[in-house]
């Protein structure tokens, strides 16, 4: 109502507010965006973070949005740097006590910041392209790097604390994925944006170059890349020899790149075959990514010598020729510690030299070359002469060098390197007879264009710095003219390969900035927190939690068969190899990365986490639970986590230990969470905001971004909504969407957790046939041919067809289809409903919808285990119960009811059904009936109070196994309350128990009103689909009747078909147990997998002589069936399901189907074959089913039916689903 | 009239051995027939001269200091037996001048009334009092609901918990939510350091607690009375737990209580598990419904929906002692003691380093420096008065520049201290402000509840660094940071415990900032209190090699021979003050 609405002055303007809203809740409604921790809107406000503070003109101080509730006139400001000191004083508070790392050191070092825990997890999975994908995100070049990156990421690897330096293989296992990617049919290619019509030059195809170029290409300019040399690659192709990086895998490495639009021209070298002038007028902006290329000499007196040659000149001229050096017999030494004396050294031995030496000022220690390098060429024989420096090259008569004479060297005080100063020791002089020497001290950049440029730049100038490389904006790397960017050795001076990608990767995004007039600005950088800030990482931090391995090593040539250019490293020899490394990595990064509120907010508000270091607490990480992992130390206290555990799951399994900074969140009394009233539901991970809760799994998902998929759950009968995320089709993990029904977003351990077999290995994906006792894969024609021959080899009604409660509507009514019209058999059922009797069909006629709990007086669970089976309606309840002091009456055959701590009175049964008919006898034998409900709704009541009235009474409260006086005080307080909401489990109460329930909401009138009846709970998603697809023996579609004549004339309109058989199957159990089926066609059922006898309906099901089973795996009935059809996930067709409440709901076909023919296509192609036409798309199958359902008139009366005592013994257990019979032996409820 | 002998057995007589003098007096009179009544009492306020036994005869009144079991014979020989009292162990007489007649005189007892004259543990003494008489009044002249809380209305009665709020509008917000049950809480989770005014109005009065309660839910139409007391009070408890059963008993509690038609009533006792949040309100009622205690944002308060979400009415357990006596003898009656905004009196704990620790019950407006120097008796060992401590862990310094400030809400605020409960710490030129600040901050960062951020990591970090403020190892720029981290905890925290917290490190930069600079620039701690901070050194002409020190000293920093002057090394010293505790001849100086 209008005058209701506050007036609230919000930063200025005049906005109206609700009666008991906060300002946190108008704030957000008004698109005012506040930062909170602490809040959840599924939960009563807490205030606890503090982060959403406010300033309200007249309150003192600020005030907590989250829970100050609005009061007329309020004025508000939401933001002022008083308010941002706050939020940000905050956050630094909350990071003081944060010792967790958002991504781990291996990312974190990297230069170019390769996400690497997030490729070794997709290495572990198996989705190598997808780690590709990844890399390439920053590292167009993995297969290069994958061979000669100098790792700074294993250096960082906390595996090494653990193995004593021996890191987790990080390289070795992208080289693994990129050589899979490589080898593969479809290696990745990056999605590249529309062409943007800007063109771009790049100087040199180096590792700079060609990054800088694919970059430039994925954004859609067109990048034009000139090179000096006549082959692409620079340094990578001549300077690495071959042996550590072969040219064919750069070659493909280069042609992924050019693939994408980019062009490489080649023998232009900028200033000389190629003029700024003329680059200026064809393109909008350039890159400089020129390198470092001139190599320097030895520095010593007589280093003009010939056979001395600079290291690079010596590898890169034996490139271009293509004539490797004949050192046999001759005596080689390599001057310097690098990897270009690495690669010097270990040609020379190629290069058949009787000795080589590595003449080197400090030691071994020292030496900035890979360790493996040095290692490989020790194997390979060369000799070091650690702490020698060469004082003079001697020459002889020719001028050609005959001996070097070399210093030993001691080592002093450390240098501004961080590394000992060496020393010459007085007198040490010493001659080394040698024919060769190779200086590898140092590379210089060489820019003869700059004049070239500056006298033809539009404007700026182009500049060297003191160190004589090109200058560039550190941040933005452009360069004194705005449109010309620089990147790599060139700028930096001779650097690793991974650091010219990492600024390939700012220059390019600069440029692009340019490109597309936008200003040109670095990256906001995120925040990340570090345990490093707050210790160094000692082994003990990971002993004990973390086992030992050995580290996969990569196979090598031997030593011996060194002597040639062929690769030395060999690749690991397949996915187990790499797989057991990957299991090496100790995942430091967090999975939530992607999703921390925590650092999205630090990141915003530019928080430091060191601001007010001190002490921090460090707690063991709780892995006990199978689902859920507790990290205390990333937990912010927020308790949304306790409190979403107490106030919707109702399971109170968590809570807050000690007081002050040393408070924690703990299942209750520090027990395994497994050990508590934890039910598994996953609410609170989905309520934390940072990594502290998450999802236990046995390799850490990543962190890695996921691509989402909406879907709805396909367990119970509720029909949450709910959000696959996958990468490529892998589903990491699940979480729940506000839907129709779950409109909180909540999901139950089914949904949250229940995900798994999406990933299972183990899924049929092409048709199996028995044959001699084994499956063999055919194909679906043939399968298809089979089944047509087979049931065109008998009587139609020796056929029958049973589908599962789990299908869609589309899939039900395509077998209802081709039961009854294609193959003409009443024969067709579920074995979900198979013996239950029809009591349940009339009960869902009368569902209070599930939102409306809330609003209940009273609610009565009368065979409800809501926290086991249906635990998101069991939310409603304990939200009822907790907010709004709801009371909850459990009436239960069970000794101990897992709902029995969440309800407010216990009452014990023997028998739903006779304590039903006891409370029934009660309402009639006391006239407390409404009789104007009765007059004008239903019928039936006298005959049903004649016979009920008849029984003898002391029996029924004697059977119901409850005092009589019992029975009237419930009897009589549910009849008076006007909001007594009723619920019971189709899994508890037998059929005729529910036609009982189904009179007493009556008798009491309880129809028909807001928040009052009956809710009636199936355990199926889709089993009220079954009923309303007529996917049973009595009825056809929408419960019609299979003889009435305008049901009939719409099916012969629809299907085209006069042939329709109007008798219904009444005796379908009798007759299966008979065997008197020969043909049995099971759709997404299990009965002998779920059935309470498995070995008696093994034998029904073996008396047929041809048996079909679909399903997505090889259950126990798929196991005894003749030819088992693979069957698809609901993400993967689309389709609806019906929910327990009548409300259809649709899902999208968002998942690709690995099926060559999908479950719908199946059915159809079936259907087709048998003269029908038939669609197989889940919208024109809807459509078509529609037009058969019945047209429901308003005012339909109710009848009360009478009942009899039935015991029924066969029950299906799970469903009849083997997907649900699977997670519940692994949850073990 | 027959001869009256009464010990004071509240916790701060136990304590000092009243058990023991009782127990003598007792035995002496069976064993000898003596003809006198022996009585028990509680604290009568003086608790610095325990155990107390008075003796009141058809003479006078004579109250007897530090009675131990031996001095109760002599006193009772000598008094009972050869009627000639002890002047030498009179405390107060009112027939004579008595050291501590100036203790009682300049007090006004309304709160304390009762406290010290009557056994706590008889109803019939409290009757005999006038116990009992208010509500009698209220129901026998039918005053109306609307007309009590007006009465308490305008005798200006403030809260005694420290917050201040007009009892009497609390009253009017509570009395105006309408439901079918109402709750009124006695809040006695006294939990200050160095505060037990409401312990001893508990162990002293309890039925005066419990007919101030009976009168608010009168007043507001409360059905239910809960008592939230802390178990550290063991005798209170005990003590309580006999008043409600008399009550009871009585008919003074149950149904239709004083003959008013449909005035239901019920109390019980919640122990408190003993956290001082749990003082708070909202922090209170969490406690007492068996959850967390953790304080929830107000509003809604406790008068709109408080304990199991009903409209409740809390006050503590001064502001009830004092209602009876309002309603008896007028608002008007009450009002006249006091300022114009704060009116009637205040209880006050006296500790630290003054003579009379103790409880005093003064007139609103009275000077601090009146209240330490002529209640209290001035510093202890004649040393320096320099501050005084109000309003305990969340109160602040009052420095002794400002002891002309009068005791009144308003005043004591404007110093940046709070009235609080009650507590008064008294310093003196050895107490260091800023070991001080660090000792209350120590407390409010052990008690936070650890909900709100500010106040669960901001005491952390404040408390670390005056840690090492006091350890010599400050920096300059850490009073800044003090300074810049107290204003945000005081802004952004849910409840007073982290709203105050800062306030004994605010108040002691404020006035004492020189101190903190001295510790941080100078490396010195003025007051010698930071050992870390002091140098410890052999005064070479009194020293005479008495060898003491050295055979004490735990870390043999000490050398030197018989006989002659001994050495502290300082490499060595760990500063622990041992040598200067055993040295004999004041030859250890600290510097």
């Amino acid at each position: 109502m209008v005058e209701n609405r506050l007036n609230i002055v919000l930063n200025g303007n005049i906005v109206k507010g609700y009666p008991g809203e906060t300002i946190l809740e108008l704030a957000r409604r008004h698109g005012v965006e506040i930062p909170t921790l602490c809040h959840d809107d599924r939960l009563e406000p807490f205030t606890a973070c503090y982060l959403c503070v406010v300033e309200v003109e007249g309150m003192r101080g600020h005030q907590p949005s989250c829970s100050t509730r609005l009061t007329e006139g309020m004025k508000i400001i939401t933001d002022n740097e008083n308010i941002r000191k706050s939020r940000k004083t905050a956050l630094e508070l909350i990071l003081s006590n944060h010792y967790a790392d958002c991504i781990g050191p291996c990312k974190q070092t990297c230069p170019a910041g390769v996400d690497v825990q997030g490729y070794i997890s997709l290495i572990e999975k198996g989705l190598y392209s997808e780690a590709i994908a990844l890399i390439k995100e920053v590292n167009p070049l993995p297969a290069i790097c994958g061979r000669v990156c100098v790792r700074p990421c294993e250096a960082a690897c906390r595996r090494n604390l653990l193995d004593e330096g021996a890191p987790v293989g990080i390289d070795y296992l992208k080289r693994f994925a990129a050589d899979q990617d490589l080898a593969s049919t479809h290696p990745f290619k990056p999605e590249v944006k529309p062409p943007t019509g800007k063109k771009i030059a790049v100087i040199g195809a180096g590792p700079g170059g060609l990054s800088a170029g694919y970059f430039l290409a994925v954004e859609g300019h067109q990048a034009d890349i000139f090179e000096a040399a006549p082959k692409p690659g620079g340094w990578l192709r001549y300077g690495i020899p071959e042996y550590r990086l072969p040219n064919d895998i750069l070659d493909r490495e280069v042609k992924n790149i050019t693939d994408l639009g980019v062009q490489i021209f080649y023998n232009k070298r900028l200033g000389e075959d190629l003029s700024y002038a003329e680059l200026k007028n064809r393109y909008d902006a350039m890159i400089l990514t020129i390198g470092s290329q001139k190599g320097t000499g030895v520095g010593c007196e007589g280093d003009d010598a010939g056979n001395v040659f600079s290291g690079i000149d010596f590898l890169k001229n034996m490139e271009i020729t293509g004539q490797k050096h004949d050192f046999r017999g001759k005596t080689v030494a390599v001057v310097g510690g690098g990897n270009t004396a690495m690669d010097c050294c270990r040609t020379a031995i190629r290069c058949r030299a009787d000795k080589v030496y590595v003449i080197y000022r400090r030691t071994e220690k020292e030496m900035p070359a890979n360790p493996i390098e040095i290692h490989e060429s020790k194997l390979e024989g060369v000799e070091y002469l650690f702490l020698t420096l060469p004082k003079k090259i001697n020459k002889n008569e020719e001028g050609v060098v005959q001996s070097v004479t070399c210093l030993r060297m001691e080592l002093g005080e450390p240098d501004a390197s961080g590394r000992r100063r060496p020393i010459p020791v007085e007198g040490s002089d010493f001659d080394l007879k040698v024919d060769y020497i190779l200086a590898a001290i140092g590379q210089k950049t060489e820019a003869g264009f700059l004049d070239d440029i500056n006298r033809h730049a539009p404007e700026g100038e182009l500049q060297l710095n003191k160190w004589g490389n090109i200058d560039a904006d550190p941040a933005t790397l452009q360069t004194g003219i705005s449109s010309i960017f620089a990147a790599g050795d060139g700028v930096t001076g001779p650097a690793t390969i991974i650091e010219a990608i990492a600024q390939a990767k700012i220059a390019a995004r600069s440029a692009h900035q340019f490109l597309t007039g936008l200003p040109v600005h670095s990256v906001e950088k995120p925040f990340t927190s570090r345990k490093d800030n707050f210790t160094v990482q000692n082994k003990e931090d990971y002993q004990g939690r973390f086992e030992s391995y050995l580290r996969n090593e990569m196979p090598t040539l031997p030593p011996s068969g060194r002597i040639n250019f062929r690769e030395v490293e060999l690749g690991y020899p397949g996915a187990e190899t790499a797989a057991g490394e990957t299991r090496r990595c100790l995942e430091c990064g967090c999975v939530s990365f992607f999703n921390c509120d925590l650092q999205k907010y630090s990141t915003q508000y530019q928080a430091s986490q060191k601001s007010f270091s001190g002490e921090f607490i460090s707690r063991p990480v709780d892995f006990r639970h199978p689902y859920i992992e507790i990290d205390n130390n990333k937990c912010i206290l927020c308790a949304r986590c306790v409190r979403i555990c107490h106030e919707v799951a109702g399971a109170d399994a968590l809570g807050l230990v000690n007081r002050g900074f040393d408070t924690y969140i703990a299942p209750s009394m520090g027990d395994s969470l497994s050990e508590t009233t934890c039910e598994s539901c996953g609410l609170c991970i989905s309520t934390c905001p940072t990594g502290a809760l998450t999802e236990n799994v046995v390799f850490k998902p990543g962190p890695v971004q996921t691509e989402a998929a909406d879907t709805l759950c396909n367990y119970c009968s509720v029909g949450c909504a709910m959000t696959l995320h996958h990468r490529r089709q892998f589903v990491i993990g699940v979480t729940g969407k506000k839907g129709l029904i779950n409109n909180d977003g909540n999901l139950c351990r089914y949904g949250q957790f229940g995900y798994k077999y999406l990933n299972d290995p183990q899924r049929i994906t092409q048709p199996m046939l028995r044959v001699n006792g084994k499956f063999e894969p055919i194909s679906f024609e043939k399968a298809f041919d089979l089944i047509e021959q087979k049931i065109r080899s008998c009587a139609p009604d020796e056929n029958a067809f049973f589908a599962g409660a789990r299908l869609s509507n589309e899939n039900l009514y395509l077998v209802h289809k081709l039961a009854r019209a294609a193959v003409k058999t009443n024969a067709l059922g579920s074995f979900h409903y198979l013996g239950r009797g029809e009591g349940y069909r009339q009960a869902a006629d009368f569902n209070v919808p599930i939102d409306q709990i809330a609003q209940a007086g009273k609610i009565y669970l009368i065979g409800a285990e809501l926290n086991r089976d249906n635990p998101v309606v069991g939310y409603a309840v304990t939200n009822a119960r907790i907010r709004k002091n709801t009371p909850v009456t459990l009436v239960t055959t069970h000794e101990k009811s897992p709902m029995a701590h969440k309800v407010d009175e216990i009452h014990k049964v023997s028998s739903y059904y006779h304590f039903i008919k006891a409370l029934n006898y009660m309402i009639l034998s006391g006239g407390l009936e409404n009789p104007l409900f009765l007059r004008d709704r239903t019928e039936g009541l006298e005959a049903y109070k004649k016979q009920l009235l008849s029984e003898n009474f002391d029996q029924l409260v004697e059977k119901a196994g409850m005092k009589a006086e019992t029975i009237e005080t419930l009897a009589i307080a549910c009849n008076l309350e006007m909001n007594a909401i009723i619920l019971f489990s189709e899994k508890e109460l037998p059929g005729n128990a529910v036609i009982e329930l189904t009179n007493f909401a009556l008798l009491t009138g309880k129809l028909g009103k807001t928040a009052s009846g009956i809710l009636s709970l199936k355990e199926k998603n889709n089993a009220q689909g079954l009923f309303d697809m007529g996917v049973n023996p009595l009825t056809g579609i929408g419960g019609q009747s299979l003889a009435d004549p305008g049901y009939l004339s719409k099916c012969s309109e629809v299907w085209q078909t006069q042939e329709l058989t109007t008798e219904p199957e009444v005796c379908l159990p009798e007759r299966l147990e008979r065997g008197q089926f020969r043909n049995l066609f099971i759709f997404g059922e299990d009965p002998i997998g779920c059935a309470t006898d498995p070995a008696k309906y093994r034998r029904i099901l073996s008396q047929a002589s041809f048996i079909v089973v679909q399903d997505y795996f090889q259950t126990p009935t798929a196991l005894a069936a003749d030819l088992v059809l693979p069957d698809s996930f609901p993400a993967e067709t689309g389709g609806t399901f019906t929910n327990t409440r009548k409300v259809i709901q649709g899902f999208e076909a968002v998942m690709t189907s690995p099926l060559e023919f999908n479950s719908m296509q199946q059915l159809a192609s079936l259907i087709r074959r048998f003269g029908f036409q038939q669609s197989d798309q889940p919208h024109a199958i809807l459509t078509e089913f529609i037009a058969l359902l019945p047209v429901k008139t308003p005012h339909e009366n109710f009848s009360l039916r009478t009942t009899e005592e039935t015991f029924f013994s066969d029950r299906f257990n799970h469903g009849c689903d083997a997907i649900v019979k699977q997670f519940d032996e692994e949850v073990k409820w | 009239m027959l001869t009256t002998v009464t010990v004071g057995l509240g916790s701060c007589g136990i304590a000092a051995g009243a058990r023991k003098t009782y127990e003598k007096i007792e035995a002496l009179k069976s064993a000898e027939q003596l003809q006198f009544e022996l009585r028990k009492t509680s604290c009568i306020g003086m608790c610095y001269r325990e155990p107390l036994v008075e003796i009141r005869d058809d003479t006078g009144t004579y109250l007897y200091g530090e009675v131990d079991a031996d001095r109760a014979v002599e006193v009772i020989e000598k008094h009972i037996n050869q009627h000639s009292p002890v002047r030498d162990y009179i405390v107060y007489s009112d027939l004579f001048e008595a050291p501590e007649n100036g203790f009682i005189q300049d007090q006004v007892k309304i709160v304390l009334r009762n406290c010290g004259y009557i056994d706590p543990e008889s109803l019939e003494e409290y009757e005999g009092r006038n116990g009992y008489a208010a509500i009698r009044k209220i129901a026998s002249e039918q005053i109306s609901r609307e007309k009590v809380i007006d009465t308490v209305l305008r005798s200006g009665l403030r809260g005694r918990g420290g917050g201040g709020f007009s009892t009497g509008m609390k009253w009017k917000f509570a009395f105006g939510n309408q439901s079918e049950e109402k709750f009124v809480i006695c809040n006695a989770d006294e939990g200050d350091p160095g505060a037990f005014m409401d312990r001893s109005v508990l162990e002293g009065d309890p039925h005066s607690v419990l007919e101030g309660m009976i009168i608010a839910a009168y007043a507001i139409g409360a059905t239910h009375g809960v008592i939230y007391c802390r178990a550290e009070y063991p005798l209170a408890i005990k003590r309580l737990n006999i008043a409600i059963r008399q009550a009871f008993e009585k008919g003074y509690l149950g149904k239709n209580i004083f003959g008013i038609t449909g005035f239901n009533l019920d109390i019980y006792i919640k122990e408190g598990a003993g956290a001082f949040v749990c003082g708070e309100e909202t922090a209170l009622i969490a406690s007492v419904e068996g959850e967390r205690g953790m304080p929830r944002k107000r509003p809604p308060f406790p008068a709109v929906s408080g304990l199991w979400k009903r409209p409740t009415n809390i006050n503590n357990v001064e502001t009830f002692a004092n209602i009876p006596w309002i309603i008896l003898n007028g608002a008007e009656a009450f009002a006249r003691y006091g300022t114009e905004k704060s009116k009637g009196t205040k209880v006050f704990a006296l500790a630290g380093k003054v003579r009379h620790s103790g409880l005093v019950e003064v007139p609103m407006g009275m000077t601090i420096r009146d209240v330490i120097f002529k209640l209290g008796g001035g510093i202890k060992n004649d040393k320096k008065f320099k501050a005084v401590q109000m309003g305990g862990p969340s109160g602040g310094c009052i420095p002794a520049f400002l002891s002309d400030t009068i005791v009144d809400y308003d005043s004591v605020n404007a110093t940046g201290a709070i009235m609080g409960s009650g507590g008064m710490v008294v310093m003196d030129e050895t107490t260091c402000m800023v070991d001080m600040a660090r000792f209350f901050l120590d407390f409010t960062r052990k008690e936070s509840c650890g909900k709100c951020t500010f106040c669960r990591m901001g005491t952390k970090r404040m408390l670390e660094i005056l840690e090492r403020i006091t350890r010599g190892e400050g920096v300059s720029g850490d009073i800044e940071k003090l300074e810049e981290l107290a204003y945000q905890i005081k802004d952004n925290s849910l409840c007073g415990l982290g709203q105050t917290a800062p306030n004994p490190v605010l108040t002691t930069i404020r006035y004492f900032r020189d101190e903190y600079e001295a510790h941080i620039h100078h490396k010195k701690c003025p007051a010698r209190v930071c050992r870390p901070l002091l140098t410890y050194q052999v005064n070479q002409e009194k020293c005479t090699g008495c060898m003491v020190c050295l055979k004490n000293c735990p870390v043999q920093a000490i050398t030197g021979e018989r006989k002659q002057p001994h050495l502290i090394h300082q490499e060595l010293c760990t500063r622990c003050g041992v040598c200067f505790s055993k040295c004999k001849f004041d030859a250890i100086t600290i510097s």
